[in-house]
């Protein structure tokens, strides 16, 4: 259907149903990037999303009566078209809107649906500011950026490290906030940073940086960064080229098959993930649930993060009984423990970025092992 | 302290080895169509995602490699026999428009088509170690990057000067109508200059892969404009020009990294554009410009 | 041997060439006069297929006009184009090489550059030199080395004596003269009327696009346009 006849087909439904009581459709619009930058998210995310909606779909819907239809724009990772999108989704009478896996797109349509009173979701977006820059109905997903920081920093205390080097980019909030975080952690325990790099996104070239790294005396016990790839890997490379051998702990970023790829100079490494899919696990069967539906393994945790967000939106929708934006704001706010595939999920008492668990996984040999699955302790994570 | 200022500059060299093959792919293209050619990243990508099969299908390394660079070469030449070609009458910043859309229409069929998240391409572990020449570490990817460089520059001159398509496409960089007048083929010169240009691309693909550990739909962004100002520094259409300007870029690039004091590295990048205007104030046409006879 | 009827040529919205006739027989000199922006260049590219035009041009009872530029040159017809236009930055023999790479190779191509080496000795001394580095002159005789190299019939030759010093220029024109001898037929275009005149079978002028005067080389020297136009003073 072309975007205008839908749009009729919308505006008569709406005009025939009138707002009665009875089981209604509502839409739920997704601005997300699905070509471009942010493709690597935002996809995967949205798999898992849609498989999500169709199987609350086949049980009555949304709290048992809202059937969804999805209106998915692709944003081409762009920020401007991001906003474009959200308003278009807006006028069109959207009950929840879905945002990208980015800070940045994420608060630009955040502002839009803030003002038509309408609860946003961002897909993974880890930025612990993103809710308190646009307002009461932004809300958060995944694992955030301070919550990963202060497990991977209680993890380097309990492991002995005394002092840390951090390497991080400026150019993504991600890259230049988290290793901050951590510092921020370890320091307050006891830790001490041995030193700081810093890297462009995308720059690939470490040659430089680890051999001013390889220079320190004494050398640092940990190695922390949240680089992904490709620097991830070309900075490992790098690193152990230039002779370091101290322990790297990493992000979720890294929970990708390129680390394990890396062979034997990616043993040891540990970093956080929103979850490890073993085998009995929710995680671990959904996997097979996924791979059986689409005939090939999600290739990163996105798809269950996506695949979690409608089961949340459920629990708030049910709470509230409707799905009108100021209920069901409240309803979301005032979550708790809700189970999903990775663990429980909780807002009460948040700024709307969920406390919910993380995982820490350590590689060796080609594979991971899940070490600890928490929540991080609210009195250690650092505040955005 | 020595023995760090020795290692720096070996990492700078290994940088720009790279950088400077990159620039050459856009220059050869350059210097006979007067094209820019932006889809140049994402023949690197192809030659990144062929890698990957070569390696999931456990292809003997080296025979995976000349596969990957043969087929960003094939790549090359197929853009310029469906997109570039009917574009040949066109000016300057049509042609500039068209390689965008080729670069923009790949992107989107590795995204949908392959797939939007990066593919590992797990190299031997051997790759990953370290040859120490007396106080100085070299990875065995900077190392060959370097051995790689020297060896493309020099084959490449050898193409250049003593093979009649390689005369041919010097003569056609500074005046392509006499050249048809000899009887070359324009079309020939054409297909030949993008098919070097995409193997040049194959080639830095391999290092760039070799350093990153995967391929992904979106990686050819940045090398190419790494490749352009490079190209641009070392004056454009000009060879000589182009492996100059890369070195430059790259050298900088790594001293900057390695001698910035820890509170202005966050601008880094803002040092090396400023040493790249510098060098064009100094000189407008380039480090090398390139000689251009071209008439109406 | 060349035969051009009603030829025009167009670029964009300027008609450099109007319905131009002419002929050029086997063995002999011809000249084509006119001042700058007559159509003189017009006429050569559109021979050389440089040019798109209409009309009808035959080459040894062959229709030349439409053909690509790479295959005029393998019927017999090789360009000299006005200013040289020589490749700077490849050596003197580069440039010869490039000169006969598609009509032979190996020990044929070797022979021809010795051929033309013979012709030029200057050539010979400059032989590993940027062709860029040549003075005006040797430029223009590597220019004409590198048109013979493909054994052409017909030799067009654009202004070859523009710009040169007048010992250099006589050299030129009785190069000319020794190729129409060995058998080389020449189209020449020149702004040196007088001497191309001395040396010319046959002549045309053109003006403005279009034919105006023809005639042997004679007839034109003491024609009054030619006089009043060319050899005034």
């Amino acid at each position: 259907m072309t975007r205008l006849g839908r749009l009729l087909s919308y505006s008569a439904a709406i005009a025939l149903i009138g707002g009665t009581a009875f089981a209604e459709d509502v839409i739920i619009g997704l601005a997300t990037g699905q070509t471009g930058g942010l493709a690597p998210f935002d996809q995967p995310s949205l798999a898992g999303f849609k498989m999500a909606i169709d199987e609350i779909n086949a049980k009555g819907g949304l709290g048992g009566k809202y059937m969804v239809t999805l209106d998915i724009k692709d944003t081409r990772s762009d920020t401007g078209a991001t906003v474009q999108a959200a308003q278009e989704l807006v006028a069109e009478g959207v009950k929840v809107l879905i945002t990208p896996c980015d800070a940045d797109p994420s608060i630009a349509a955040g502002q839009i649906s803030q003002s038509a009173q309408i609860p946003t979701l961002t897909f993974c977006g880890t930025t612990p500011t993103i809710t308190d820059a646009v307002g009461d109905y932004m809300f958060g997903t995944y694992p955030a950026d301070n919550g990963q920081a202060a497990l991977l920093a209680e993890h380097a205390i309990s492991k002995g490290y005394k002092s840390a080097y951090i390497l991080k980019s400026p150019d993504s909030a991600y890259t230049l906030r988290l290793p901050e975080y951590f510092a921020e952690v370890f320091t307050a325990k006891g830790g001490t940073i041995a030193g700081e790099g810093t890297y462009g996104l995308g720059q690939q070239d470490f040659a430089a940086e680890v051999t001013k790294i390889a220079a320190l005396d004494p050398q640092p016990d940990v190695i922390m960064t949240a680089a992904y790839e490709p620097d991830f890997p070309a900075f490992l490379k790098a690193l152990r080229g230039a002779g370091v051998m101290a322990p790297v702990l990493g992000s979720d970023g890294i929970d990708s098959p390129t680390t394990t790829g890396l062979g034997e100079i990616a043993n040891g490494i540990v970093h956080t993930t929103a979850g490890f899919p073993a085998d009995g696990t929710p995680l671990g069967d959904f996997y097979k649930r996924f791979t059986e539906a689409t005939g090939a393994a999600p290739e990163t945790v996105y798809v269950a993060t996506g695949y979690e967000i409608p089961y949340i939106l459920d629990a708030a929708v049910t709470a509230a009984g409707t799905m009108d934006g100021p209920a069901l704001r409240d309803a979301l706010a005032n979550l708790e423990g809700v189970q999903v595939l990775t663990g429980k999920v909780t807002y009460k008492g948040t700024n709307r970025m969920p406390s919910r668990d993380i995982t820490l996984v350590e590689i060796q040999n080609g594979a991971r092992t899940p070490i600890l699955t928490a929540t991080p302790d609210p009195a250690s994570v650092p505040a955005p | 302290m020595m023995d760090i200022i020795l290692q720096q500059v070996l990492n700078a060299i290994s940088l720009g080895g790279i950088y400077a093959l990159l620039a050459l792919g856009l220059a050869v293209v350059f210097s006979i169509v007067g094209l820019i050619n932006f889809a140049h990243g994402e023949l690197m990508t192809v030659a990144g995602y062929v890698l990957f099969l070569g390696v999931l299908f456990a292809l003997p390394l080296p025979f995976a490699v000349l596969l990957a660079i043969g087929a960003a070469a094939l790549a090359a030449v197929l853009t310029e026999r469906l997109a570039f070609r009917p574009m040949r009458k066109a000016d300057a910043t049509s042609l500039l428009l068209t390689s965008f859309a080729v670069s923009a229409i790949l992107r989107v069929l590795f995204q949908n088509g392959i797939s939007a998240r990066p593919k590992p391409v797990p190299l031997p572990s051997a790759l990953s170690g370290t040859v120490n020449l007396g106080p100085v570490h070299l990875g065995a990817v900077p190392l060959a990057s370097i051995v790689v460089t020297v060896l493309s520059l020099v084959t490449l001159n050898l193409f250049l000067k003593r093979t009649t398509m390689g005369q041919a496409m010097r003569a056609a960089a500074e005046d392509f109508q006499v050249l048809r007048l000899m009887g070359i083929k324009a079309n020939r010169v054409i297909a030949v200059a993008f098919g070097l240009s995409g193997a040049l691309a194959g080639i830095s693909a391999v290092l760039w892969v070799a350093q990153r550990g995967s391929v992904d739909p979106l990686m050819g962004f940045i090398p190419v404009l790494k490749a352009f100002v490079a190209a641009v520094i070392g004056g454009l259409g000009s060879l000589p020009g182009a492996v100059a300007g890369g070195f430059v870029l790259g050298i900088s690039e790594v001293l900057f990294q390695a001698f910035l004091p820890e509170a202005a590295l966050p601008f880094r990048d803002a040092f090396v554009l400023s040493v790249v205007i510098a060098i064009l104030i100094w000189r407008p046409e380039g480090l090398i410009p390139a000689k251009t006879a071209r008439r109406s | 041997m060349l035969t051009v009827t009603d030829l025009s040529v167009r670029y964009g919205q300027i008609e450099a060439l109007r319905g131009l006739g002419l002929s050029v027989t086997k063995g002999s000199v011809t000249v084509l006069l006119g001042s700058n922006g007559a159509g003189k260049s017009s006429t050569l590219n559109a021979i050389t297929g440089l040019a798109q035009p209409r009309g009808r041009i035959e080459f040894e009872g062959v229709r030349i006009d439409g053909v690509a530029p790479e295959d005029i040159v393998r019927k017999g017809i090789a360009l000299c184009p006005e200013g040289r236009r020589v490749f700077p930055s490849l050596s003197v023999a580069e440039n010869l090489h490039l000169g006969g790479a598609v009509h032979a190779r190996g020990e044929a191509l070797a022979a021809r550059v010795e051929a033309e080496l013979a012709r030029f000795p200057i050539l010979r001394e400059r032989f590993h030199q940027k062709a860029g580095l040549l003075s005006g002159g040797e430029q223009q005789m590597l220019a004409i080395a590198r048109a013979l190299m493909s054994a052409p019939r017909l030799l067009l030759l654009d202004e070859p004596s523009l710009g040169l010093a007048p010992k250099v220029v006589d050299q030129v024109f009785d190069l000319i003269l020794s190729l129409r001898d060995q058998g080389i037929t020449i189209l020449l275009v020149e702004q040196n009327a007088e001497r191309a005149l001395e040396i010319a079978d046959r002549g045309y002028v053109l003006q403005s696009g279009e034919m105006v005067l023809s005639g042997t080389g004679k007839e034109l020297a003491e024609s009054d346009l030619i006089r009043q136009a060319y050899l005034a003073g």
